[in-house]
């Protein structure tokens, strides 16, 4: 018995290496994937490639392994000599499947080894989790191969059934593109796929954040539907071509995918695999290495390096260069070329209300849903490069969920602190705010004139803004009685007292728009008199000591999270330069600050 | 001894169609036993169900003391099989086939010995892919012994080879036969039953129309021979009534005379006494038995091959 086994699979491994199609779809395919993707990314990423790499090797040589092969022996009547043997389908099917496994496993092993030889990737700290999810992969999509297999008459029926399953299963699980960017409907369509859980699960598992029992039910359906296709596709077994199978029995291949069926249905209201799909996606931008060039630096804590390079590793920040850069090659790192811009960390204001629109709005939509309020505050300063706030006043466990939804990755906005009484006397002139009452009482509309704003307001309000600050004009009424130029004295003595300075903006009252407001506050400061480099220091390095952050963010340090503006021009001469902002990182990730308000 | 192949009343219908009407028949050891018939007769059906490859609805089968349908695996390990229309894959040597399926067996015969047998030593090493034909279907042979199997099925073992080939396989399966193997023979071609079976049941719309040795079959339908006379110079055409003889025939040249007698052995000196009385000087003259083909289309109205 063990023996036929043995000889089956020893069988199958020698034809397999005699087969050149084979061959190169087993190891040569894989590889040249391997090197295109990483020529692609620039060698950013290597892990990315490997998670890559291996989903495709799995999803491929699953899927198309075993399956078509029984259906080529069967067409070309070599099935038919084994039918008169004392051998069974299962048999047959589960040596395929070692075949399978023992082809494509070393060859995995070996990708995982060149993608850490020449990219740097670290080695799986769970090889042994990672092996076993990935022999569960590659036996589900071998099982629903064989399935297939058993159902179709043809080899070309065969191959045009499994690239139906092959296809949606490429471009839907995650593994090619990014869950997080597509529409909710078709976020909640991959979650009935199974490769939507193979890739779910093999990442963490790759990165070793997760093991096997953390996808214990991913990894149950992979087995469930691995015992329960296998099963079937021995029962509907046929040896010969002639052979013909009942048309319901066409059904079985539905009870095959039913594990997925469940979880899909579960996953319609508990949503959770979505998030975790979203998170791994971020996960996956902010793994990356990148080397910012050239870069006029700004430390946070007043030091300026007039020519500098910072790369950044995992989301942190790994290392700064003074001089001219090193070579973005060398170090595996994407390189973004920043000669004549500035490179600050990212902004934080440290006083906002997310219960408040910033605007006035007559739109009772917008009051009907907080939490949406809240996401679009929240990327609106990520958008203008504020990577961190503190709300004030605002609901707490609001701000709770929302804090955790973007410290998990799952959405992307600025970092958010919870309202918690700062021990620490800062001085706070809010003179932004001042400024935006005065222009709201006096149904002034030149603040809704500057560049940032127009791009952080949802055009769909912006037109009526007009309208709605007119009508909302009360100029009889002196609402602060606090004038400008004493309010900008004030702060100028608090600086000559050498009081710690924080910018905090009450955005969210009426014309305090979220995000462009922190750059306004800082040109109001410049404007009495404070040096930029001051201003700049109490809106990053001040702020973070405010927030008891300091060891983190606030600062360009090594080991510091990698949350960074980057400015054309130079704000320390001309401090509106913040505005006009080339990129921002928020932990190591790139922000697509086009994709920010489309986030599903 | 127990017959090795024991069929009653064979029935084998797929819903409303019977493809095999009450079949009997047994073989015994050291037998060669042949089926014969046109395609669509029901040979292969029954045959399978003998192989344990299809289920059957009605009667008593055994093979080797077995019932197919219940002990498929202990069958299938006894017997060897021979297919018609079966392949390997390209890339796989004449001896890898060996060996991979005689790892499926409890017992195995010697591969070596299996290759020398069946003149593939020289081929050992080569790609199934780039054999002939006929060395093809001695590789099938092969793997129906490799298992030194007591009871052989071939089914249809020369059909689309060349005769040259076709006479290389008959004179493998006399050696079978030689070593005291049985084997179920299924053949539409009636010089490989007559040359090689010890007897032959012809199947016809399920059922078998006539059981017996060739000969046997032969004399069964005809109980006559017919024989064949040339002369060098024509024969006259009152033709004297010779005892036991049915009917003759004459030539248009008159040179040759077919007569069908019941007592041939009586007949033929009669007729070269009435030659050498006539001076006609006798050119040739042979005894022809009727052949199983003429047996058939005599039971069946049909022809076995079209």
């Amino acid at each position: 018995m063990l023996n036929s086994y043995l000889t089956q699979i020893r069988m199958n491994l020698l034809l397999t290496l005699r087969n050149r199609m084979a061959l190169f779809f087993s190891f040569i395919f894989p590889l040249i994937f391997f090197f295109a993707f990483s020529q692609g990314s620039g060698g950013g990423n290597g892990q990315q490639i490997v998670n890559l790499v291996l989903g495709l090797g799995v999803l491929g040589s699953g899927l198309f392994g075993v399956g078509m092969r029984a259906v080529q022996d069967r067409e070309q009547n070599i099935l038919r000599r084994f039918k008169v043997a004392p051998i069974g389908p299962g048999e047959i099917l589960v040596s395929g499947l070692v075949t399978v496994m023992a082809l494509q496993l070393p060859n995995m092993a070996f990708i995982v080894f060149l993608a850490h030889r020449m990219f740097g990737a670290p080695w799986p700290p769970q090889p042994i989790s990672l092996l076993i999810f990935v022999s569960l992969g590659l036996f589900a999509f071998a099982s629903i191969g064989g399935i297939i297999a058993a159902l179709v008459n043809s080899m070309q029926e065969g191959v045009l059934i499994t690239q139906l399953f092959y296809f949606p299963m490429l471009f839907l699980s995650g593994v090619t593109i990014p869950i997080a960017i597509m529409p909710a409907w078709l976020q909640t369509v991959a979650q009935f796929i199974p490769m939507t859980y193979f890739t779910t699960g093999l990442q963490p598992i790759l990165r070793g954040t997760e093991s096997l029992l953390d996808n214990a039910t991913a990894a149950s359906a992979l087995a469930l539907t691995a015992v329960l296709g296998t099963f079937l596709a021995a029962k509907l077994f046929r040896w010969e071509k002639e052979e013909k199978l009942r048309p319901a029995a066409k059904f079985w291949l539905l009870a095959v995918l039913g594990p997925f069926f469940v979880l899909g249905s579960w996953q319609m209201h508990a949503k959770t695999n979505i998030a975790k799909a979203k998170v791994l996606g971020r996960e996956a931008q902010r793994s990356r290495t990148a080397l910012i060039r050239d870069a006029r630096l700004f430390l946070g804590d007043g030091t300026v390096i007039d020519q500098g390079s910072v790369l950044i590793k995992d989301g942190k920040i790994a290392e700064i260069y003074t001089g001219p850069a090193p070579d973005a090659k060398s170090l595996r790192a994407d390189a973004i070329e920043a000669a004549g811009k500035t490179l600050l960390p990212g902004l934080i204001d440290v006083r906002v209300h997310l219960s408040l629109p910033g605007f006035p709005i007559n739109d009772p939509q917008f009051y009907q849903n907080p939490d949406q309020s809240f996401d679009r505050e929240l990327a609106a300063y990520l958008f203008s490069g504020v990577t961190a706030v503190k709300s004030a006043g605002d609901q707490p466990d609001m701000v709770g969920r929302h804090q955790a939804a973007i410290a998990s990755g799952e959405r992307l906005g600025s970092e958010l602190f919870p309202d918690v009484k700062a021990t620490d006397e800062a001085y706070q002139p809010a003179l932004a705010a001042l400024e935006a009452r005065r222009a709201f009482q006096a149904g002034r509309t030149d603040l809704l004139e500057r560049s940032l704003v127009q791009q952080v307001i949802p055009r769909q309000w912006f037109a009526q803004l007009k309208d709605a600050m007119k009508e909302s004009a009360r100029p009889e009424i002196i609402m602060n009685p606090l004038a400008p130029d004493l309010a900008r004295k004030n702060l100028a003595e608090a600086y000559a007292a050498g009081r710690l300075l924080v910018v905090g903006t009450e955005s969210g009252y009426p014309m305090v728009v979220h995000g462009p407001s922190a750059h306004r506050e800082l040109q109001l400061w410049a404007e009495a008199g404070i040096p930029p480099a001051v201003a700049l220091q109490a809106a990053t390095y001040n702020a973070a000591k405010l927030l008891r952050a300091d060891q983190r963010i606030g600062l360009i340090r090594k080991g510091y999270d990698a949350s960074l503006l980057l400015v054309d021009g130079n704000p320390l001469q001309d401090i509106s330069a913040t505005e006009r902002i080339s990129t921002v990182f928020f932990k190591g990730e790139r922000v697509d600050r086009s994709g920010l308000f489309e986030q599903k | 001894m127990a017959p090795v192949i024991e069929v009653s009343g064979l029935h084998k219908a797929y819903g409303d169609f019977e493809a095999v009407r009450g079949i009997d028949f047994d073989v015994s050891e050291g037998e060669i036993f042949g089926l014969l018939g046109p395609n669509g007769a029901g040979k292969t059906t029954t045959v399978e169900i003998l192989e344990g490859l299809r289920s059957r609805s009605k009667g008593r089968v055994k093979v080797l003391g077995f019932d197919p349908e219940v002990s498929k695996r202990s069958l299938k390990d006894r017997i060897g099989v021979c297919l018609q229309a079966t392949n390997l894959p390209d890339k796989l040597r004449v001896h890898e086939a060996l060996e991979w399926f005689s790892a499926f067996y409890s017992r195995k015969a010697d591969c070596n010995k299996l290759l020398q047998r069946l003149q593939l030593w020289g081929k050992r090493n080569d790609f199934y892919s780039k054999l002939s034909g006929g060395q093809k279907q001695r590789v099938a042979l092969a793997l129906a012994l490799v298992n030194e199997p007591n009871l052989v099925f071939l089914d249809e073992p020369t059909t689309g080879l060349d005769p040259q080939v076709r006479l290389e396989i008959h004179s493998l399966i006399e050696e079978l036969k030689a070593n005291k193997r049985t084997i179920l023979l299924t053949t539409h071609y009636i010089e490989e039953a007559e040359r090689l079976c010890d007897r032959v049941a012809i199947i016809d719309e399920g059922k078998i129309v006539a059981l017996g040795s060739p000969r046997e079959l032969q004399e069964r339908v005809f109980g006559q021979s017919r024989i064949e006379v040339v002369t060098a110079h024509p024969m006259p055409v009152e033709v004297p009534v010779f005892e036991a003889v049915a009917k003759y025939s004459l030539s248009d040249d008159c040179k040759t005379m077919v007569v069908d007698s019941t007592r041939p052995a009586r007949t033929l000196p009669d007729l070269i006494k009435w030659i050498d009385q006539k001076g006609l000087e006798l050119e040739d003259i042979h005894l022809k038995r009727p052949t199983l083909e003429d047996v058939f289309i005599e039971l069946t109205g049909k022809k076995l091959r079209d």
